[in-house]
């Protein structure tokens, strides 16, 4: 007898396929590509630093790998779920549930401590209650703030406040984690540190990361290197 | 309710500021309308807590009691009318007297038949049933017209004795006093021997059964032209000055009901406008619009709540004090109704911050443009 092989469950699928995803904005009446036909696969446990100039598309590539906007065309799977199409009450599920943002500003709710950030994650999303509050309280000391627990973010430095970002970012135990220029704000040696941190924790939790910088420096933290130009990528 | 707890937890200083002022508007609202009952009590007060359902004027009156004389033929008419059940004359005059040790005066309202013009709020004693006894306003007892107090009609020298207190009985804010028909005749010709006799002012009117008082008062106007009728509430509307004071008054609360749903709306606007980029990084990282919507309510219902909390905490102990001469009272049927009209009011002025929350997208926290113009 012959057995159809089952096809790829959504945690061995890759952690994300774009197929051919354009971006058109309307600017000034006029179309603007901002991300042009791109194809990229991102495997499981993989990180991927894309690079770019500013205006080369970066941030619209982000954007459409997480869910917070539709592609003009082509396809976007994520973890194996097809979120091309969804509409916005679907993408908020979607990024409750399978990916993570550390972004490059504006990364804490100022009246939130330290802690409550990653519960909030918890609270928009599952909300399991004491279980959240146990991941919380381990992921802060293994980013090394569980004493900052309790602090505001502008009791924070900025190295420590991306930290607490990162763990935010894990705290829905994501299948995949995207970095919009996670140390655009931080002194040289404190981005190496957050960095190596990036690449540490993802690595030990099987997780996939896009890491989006203009930083070349950074690509060497990353297991591959994809740039960026004009909406078109070079994968 | 998380956010929303947590933000009121962290800047407890600003929700503390916007709930004291809505607290201080709405004891405004509050004192007033007590202010505005008082002063109606205190001058038709004894039209509205008499016994009868319904009171005939003459036409020419101007519903008032000190205007209103009724002729014989008009009563007789009045008591003549199809649906008519019990009818009794009440008389009403403005008398010097002497109580408490100093010369003042009062009104006394008389009552041929206790059914019909008698004071319904009788709080102690009983009721003035013979010649020379007088129920009082009760909150007139520290001025001489305290239960067992006598009081001297001047000049004449008749003197009136307190048998009974009764509450919210004023007329013309004046000590007040209730008398048989047949004792405020005697007043009258006390206080001024060369009166003809005493015509009353008012035919108190109960309808007979399967009459309603609106019924009776169309049947009377119908029949009689000399005559004007009117419901009890009618005619405490009627009576002249008291639409001028409650038209003030309701401009003074219109006022109030635009200042606090503006304060509100002001207030929820600028804090969604100032942490426009959080409410788009909870966006980004999964929180629904209606998610933030509902925190945003939250935070709307618990600055009302606690502010018409505060404003009936500063109402209760000076509702029961007097004001002057006027006595004050707890207004509960105002209490719910602004309570009920200001949460609704507080709640809608949020519309422009959900329209605001609303609008902010998620791809913002990407592309940091916060809340979209």
């Amino acid at each position: 007898m012959n057995k159809t092989p089952n096809p790829p469950s959504a945690t061995d699928a890759p952690a994300l396929q774009l197929r051919g995803v354009r971006k058109v904005y309307e600017v000034g009446g006029q179309p603007a590509v901002a991300l042009d036909h791109a194809s990229l696969t991102v495997e499981r446990a993989e990180i991927i630093a894309l690079v770019g100039p500013s205006g080369s598309g970066k941030s619209t590539f982000c954007s459409i790998a997480g869910g917070l906007l539709n592609p003009t065309e082509g396809s976007v799977v994520v973890a194996g779920e097809d979120i091309t199409g969804y509409d916005p009450r679907r993408l908020s599920e979607f990024r409750q549930s399978t990916v993570g943002f550390v972004f490059q500003s504006a990364n804490l709710v100022p009246f939130l401590t330290a802690r409550e950030n990653l519960l909030v994650v918890d609270e928009v999303g599952r909300r399991t209650g004491a279980a959240a509050r146990r991941r919380a309280d381990k992921l802060l000391d293994e980013l090394g703030v569980g004493e900052r627990a309790k602090n505001m973010p502008n009791q924070l430095s900025g190295g420590q406040r991306q930290r607490v970002a990162i763990g935010r970012a894990l705290m829905n135990e994501p299948q995949l984690v995207l970095f919009d220029e996670p140390t655009s704000a931080l002194d040289t040696a404190t981005g190496e540190q957050v960095m190596e941190l990036i690449r540490s924790e993802i690595g030990s939790r099987g997780t996939a990361a896009i890491v989006v910088t203009h930083d070349e420096r950074i690509t060497r933290f990353a297991d591959r290197t994809v740039h960026i130009v004009d909406g078109v990528l070079d994968a | 309710m998380f956010i929303a707890l947590h933000e009121i937890r962290r800047a407890w200083v600003r929700f503390a500021l916007v709930v004291t002022a809505i607290g201080l508007l709405v004891f405004l609202i509050l004192f007033q309308q007590t202010l505005q009952s008082g002063l109606i009590t205190s001058f038709v007060g004894a039209i509205e807590h008499q016994s009868s359902p319904v009171l005939v004027y003459s036409v020419d009156g101007l519903c008032n009691l000190e205007g209103s004389v009724i002729l014989p033929d008009v009563e007789q008419d009045v008591r003549s009318v199809d649906g008519v059940g019990v009818a009794g004359r009440i008389g009403q005059g403005t008398f010097s007297v002497r109580a408490g040790g100093q010369t003042t005066s009062a009104a006394i309202v008389g009552f041929e038949d206790p059914r019909v013009g008698a004071p319904t709020t009788l709080v102690s004693g009983r009721m003035a049933a013979a010649d020379g006894e007088a129920v009082a306003l009760e909150s007139s007892a520290d001025e001489g017209f305290g239960l067992g107090d006598t009081v001297r009609v001047e000049p004449g020298g008749l003197e009136l004795r307190i048998v009974g207190q009764a509450s919210e009985i004023g007329l013309h804010a004046s000590p007040t006093l209730f008398t048989t028909y047949g004792t405020l005749e005697e007043v009258l010709a006390s206080s001024n021997p060369a009166a003809r006799g005493l015509a009353p002012a008012a035919i108190g009117v109960i309808p007979e059964g399967g009459v309603s008082d609106a019924q009776l008062v169309e049947r009377i106007d119908r029949a009689v032209p000399d005559a004007e009728a009117l419901t009890r509430a009618d005619a405490v509307t009627s009576t002249p000055g008291v639409a001028q004071i409650q038209q003030s008054f309701r401009l003074i609360f219109l006022l109030y009901g635009l200042v606090i749903p503006l304060v509100t709306g002001m207030f929820f606007l600028i804090l969604t406008l100032q942490k426009a980029q959080s409410l788009t990084l909870l966006r980004a990282v999964g929180a629904s619009a209606g998610y933030l919507i509902w925190s945003l309510l939250i935070q709307v219902v618990t600055v009302m709540v606690l502010g018409i909390g505060l404003a009936v905490a500063m109402y209760t102990p000076l509702s029961s004090r007097r004001l002057g001469g006027l006595p004050l009272t707890f207004q509960t049927g105002a209490v719910v109704f602004w309570a009920v009209a200001l949460l609704v009011l507080g709640i809608l002025s949020a519309l422009v911050s959900m329209r605001r929350v609303l609008r902010i997208q998620p791809i913002e926290a990407i592309t940091g443009a916060g809340v979209t113009a």
